[in-house]
């Protein structure tokens, strides 16, 4: 069965995943964009030898720095920012190998073969698959067309016979490290920063759990009334104290009538509010939105957190029943008292049927929480597992 | 091969030992194809017979080597050899008459190093390897030069050799590049689990303080509970050992910790090193306090809380930059510091979530510079400025 592995992840996390991204895709195009130039500097000494003809060089010159323009010219369009610059780079690389190309076609020896790996190795820069899959193929391609209809461009002063096999073994081992070397960094890089996405709204998620497990215990409300008299009060003497009009006082007032309508109904009673203002007022509303509670939450908890260097790059961090340190029988122990805890009734979660949980452990990240062996166990006997829970089970908590 | 590729394919989900076993498991595989060639090479080099077989067998004993250091766990170590395996490979190239090729070589040398993304490896290994390469241009100039070239010996050796110092060099970039934005994404990351941490740490202390409340029994002293746990744990390990009620005794023991000062049975020198090795593993999932288990649990509730709402302010908590007009930055500072007054969230002496901040704490906060992700310098000046009136009033 196909897992589906977007069907329990957060929804929000996909939009904010591209958010993180786009902040290091910036970063990328300005380095690439640096070698570029760097690239078109080296050329542009060899335009200076006496043994190079000028015209050779001009047109891969003019190409960098076409591409560069059009790097700028993507950057600076502000709509749509993360899919610009993921166009930019698609033609930053083909034109790189383009270059490159040409270059190799106008001189034709080996020493300017192996511009096609520097070619490469500026397009790996991106860190993105499918750049790391076009570069490959670019390279792969244009490579073995080249060994393959030009052999005697490999020939050397000394060495008038090369031994083309090796050169395209080279090559195959060169372009099949190098990718699996970026597929590897890649799927880690974006498992990174789905877990920043997934933990950002794992926090909202957690306070609110947090919050509802308090009004459990104590059904204490937030007393709105007594914060706006509050404020009334404070902003009376501190406009009192600057020696200004209460500019405060219409804004409690607004903060009050959102407690009951929403923005947008608010616009005929203040005339001189855009929806734009008042929506950033609700924002501040206590009653009907999350918001500044969330945050005061996180702030009041979250403030004096320190992480040390070696917490970084501990692999303890991440939990699941599956440490590689761990024996065979605590991830049985550990994996057992979970589905046990699943199916039954809890204060925050009422307990769940097999098939739910059976759905949720394939298709999530927590299938990879658990023992690889040991999740095989359970999706091909789960109806055991179901049984003996249920047997045993059967009063509840 | 088929769990080789599964586990390239998994690779994210993978430790970072495990990775590196994976790295050195994919070099050995190619060095392998290396050593084979290199059988014939020495053919064409004219070596001696003796020659022909020892130094390919020598190199496949190295790869043997490498891959018993996988076996043991010895992953670095492992990897350091697999990279002398490659160098000591070109060097042998070297002695060839095929000079392109062996310039080839010094790539694939740096792409095996560039394969285990580890910078200070990079930097030594690579360093050597790309200085190897330049010199062996600079003594092999006259005769590396292209048979179709017109351009000469130094516009020939200056371009092998910038392109393999360029490629060294984009690559360290890369490094360089890949190396911060990966630890800053895995410093964003242990300090957010961190602060979940602390989440759960309240969610459970409410649970307990409920439970306590209603003298309902903890979960882990329901004898049906630890008969199902007991029973689940023998029917999963009949799959793994044949008497599979071996498990039984460990489950005990699990149950019987709950009621134990854990840490204390772990530095327990007297005790069995299986008793403290187990007590130490387990711990983990104890339900007695807000453990691994329980946080894991948690993550999973949280799949059904929330909603899919998303604006682009969802994880923004900077006053000052969710609110542009000057007016509501200082309204919602107030409101804030109301809430943090008025509102019980801290725990208190008897580690009961009973205990609201007082002004000096708050104080003491907003000044700090990690609150900084919360308010701006002009807020906490504002604040400071009319310290008194929050006080007061507020």
């Amino acid at each position: 069965m196909e897992k589906q592995t977007n069907k329990f992840k957060y929804a929000q996390l996909e939009r904010f995943k591209e958010s993180i991204e786009l902040e290091h895709l910036k970063r990328k195009t300005i380095i690439v964009n640096i070698l570029m130039i760097a690239f078109a500097l080296c050329l542009t000494y060899f335009l200076f030898r006496d043994e190079v003809e000028p015209r050779k060089i001009y047109p891969a010159i003019i190409m960098l720095v076409i591409i560069i323009i059009i790097n700028w010219v993507f950057a600076s369009l502000e709509f749509d920012l993360y899919s610009n610059l993921k166009l930019a780079m698609y033609i930053t690389i083909m034109g790189v190998f383009s270059t490159t190309l040409l270059l190799v076609l106008t001189f034709m020896t080996p020493s300017i073969f192996t511009l096609l790996f520097f070619a490469y190795a500026v397009a790996s820069v991106y860190q993105d698959n499918k750049s790391m899959m076009l570069s490959s193929l670019s390279l792969m391609i244009t490579g073995t067309i080249l060994i393959l209809k030009n052999p005697s461009m490999f020939s050397l002063v000394g060495n008038t016979s090369p031994q083309i096999f090796y050169v395209l073994v080279f090559l195959i081992v060169f372009v099949m490290l190098l990718t699996l070397s970026s597929y590897i960094l890649i799927k880690r890089k974006t498992f990174f920063y789905n877990q920043i996405a997934s933990i950002k709204e794992s926090e909202i998620r957690n306070i609110l759990l947090a919050e509802e497990m308090a009004s459990l215990k104590s059904k204490h409300q937030i007393d709105v009334n007594e914060y706006f008299t509050s404020l009334k009060t404070f902003s009376d003497h501190l406009s009192e104290k600057i020696g200004i009009e209460n500019v405060f006082s219409r804004k409690i007032d607004i903060l009050k009538d959102l407690q009951i309508k929403k923005p947008i109904e608010l616009l005929d009673k203040y005339k001189d509010y855009n929806l734009e203002e008042l929506e950033a007022l609700n924002l501040m509303e206590l009653k009907v939105n999350e918001k500044m509670m969330i945050l005061a939450e996180k702030a009041s908890k979250s403030n004096d957190i320190i992480v040390s260097r070696k917490e970084i790059f501990s692999e303890a961090q991440f939990k699941s029943f599956a440490h590689y340190y761990d024996s065979t029988y605590t991830k049985i122990i550990s994996f057992a008292v979970f589905y046990t805890l699943l199916k039954l009734d809890k204060q925050y979660l009422k307990g769940l049927e097999d098939e739910e949980i059976k759905d949720i452990l394939y298709n999530s990240e927590f299938f990879y929480k658990i023992d690889r062996s040991i999740i095989d166990v359970y999706l091909n006997n789960n109806d055991v597992f179901n049984t003996i829970v249920d047997d045993y089970m059967k009063g509840g908590m | 091969m088929k769990t080789l590729i599964n586990r390239i394919r998994h690779s994210e989900f993978l430790t970072f030992s495990e990775v590196l076993r994976l790295k050195v498991t994919i070099v050995n595989v190619f060095l392998m194809v290396f050593v084979l060639l290199s059988v014939f090479v020495s053919k064409t080099n004219n070596f001696s017979w003796n020659m022909s077989i020892l130094i390919p067998v020598g190199f496949g004993f190295l790869l043997v080597f490498t891959f018993l250091l996988t076996v043991v766990n010895l992953n670095r170590f492992a990897m350091h050899i697999s990279i002398l395996t490659i160098i000591g490979l070109t060097a042998y190239y070297i002695s060839g008459s095929d000079y392109f090729f062996t310039y080839i070589l010094f790539f694939v040398s740096l792409t095996v190093i560039i394969f285990y993304q580890d910078i200070l490896t990079y930097l030594l290994y690579g360093g050597f390897v790309t200085i190897a390469g330049v010199y062996y241009v600079y003594i092999n100039s006259a005769i590396m030069i292209g048979a179709n070239s017109t351009h000469g010996i130094i516009v020939s050796s200056l371009t092998y050799q910038a392109i393999l110092i360029g490629f060294y060099v984009v690559f360290l970039i890369q490094f360089l590049l890949s190396d911060s934005i990966y630890e800053k994404l895995n410093n964003e990351y242990v300090r957010m689990n961190k602060a979940l941490e602390r989440y759960q740490d309240f969610s459970y202390s409410h649970l307990s303080e409920i439970q306590e409340k209603k003298k309902i029994k903890p979960i882990y002293e329901n004898p049906d509970f630890q008969k199902a746990i007991s029973e689940l744990s023998i029917f999963i390990n009949e799959f793994f050992e044949e008497k599979g009620d071996n498990i039984a005794e460990v489950v005990e023991f699990y149950f019987f910790l709950h009621s134990q000062e854990v840490e204390e049975v772990i530095e327990d020198a007297k005790l069995p090193s299986i008793t403290r090795r187990y007590s130490l593993e387990l711990k983990k999932y104890l339900l007695n306090y807000r453990s691994e288990l329980y946080s894991i649990l948690y993550e999973f509730t949280t799949l059904f809380k929330g909603d899919d709402h998303f604006d682009e302010q969802r994880y923004e908590y900077n006053l000052d930059k969710l609110f542009e007009n000057r007016i509501d930055k200082l309204l919602s500072l107030a409101i804030l510091y109301k809430y943090l007054k008025t509102e019980v969230t801290q725990y208190d002496k008897w580690s009961k979530i009973n205990r609201k901040l007082t002004h000096e704490e708050i104080t003491e906060m907003f000044v700090s510079k990690e609150f900084r992700e919360f308010i701006s310098f002009e807020q906490v000046n504002f604040y400071l400025d009319n310290e008194e009136l929050f006080k007061d009033f507020l």
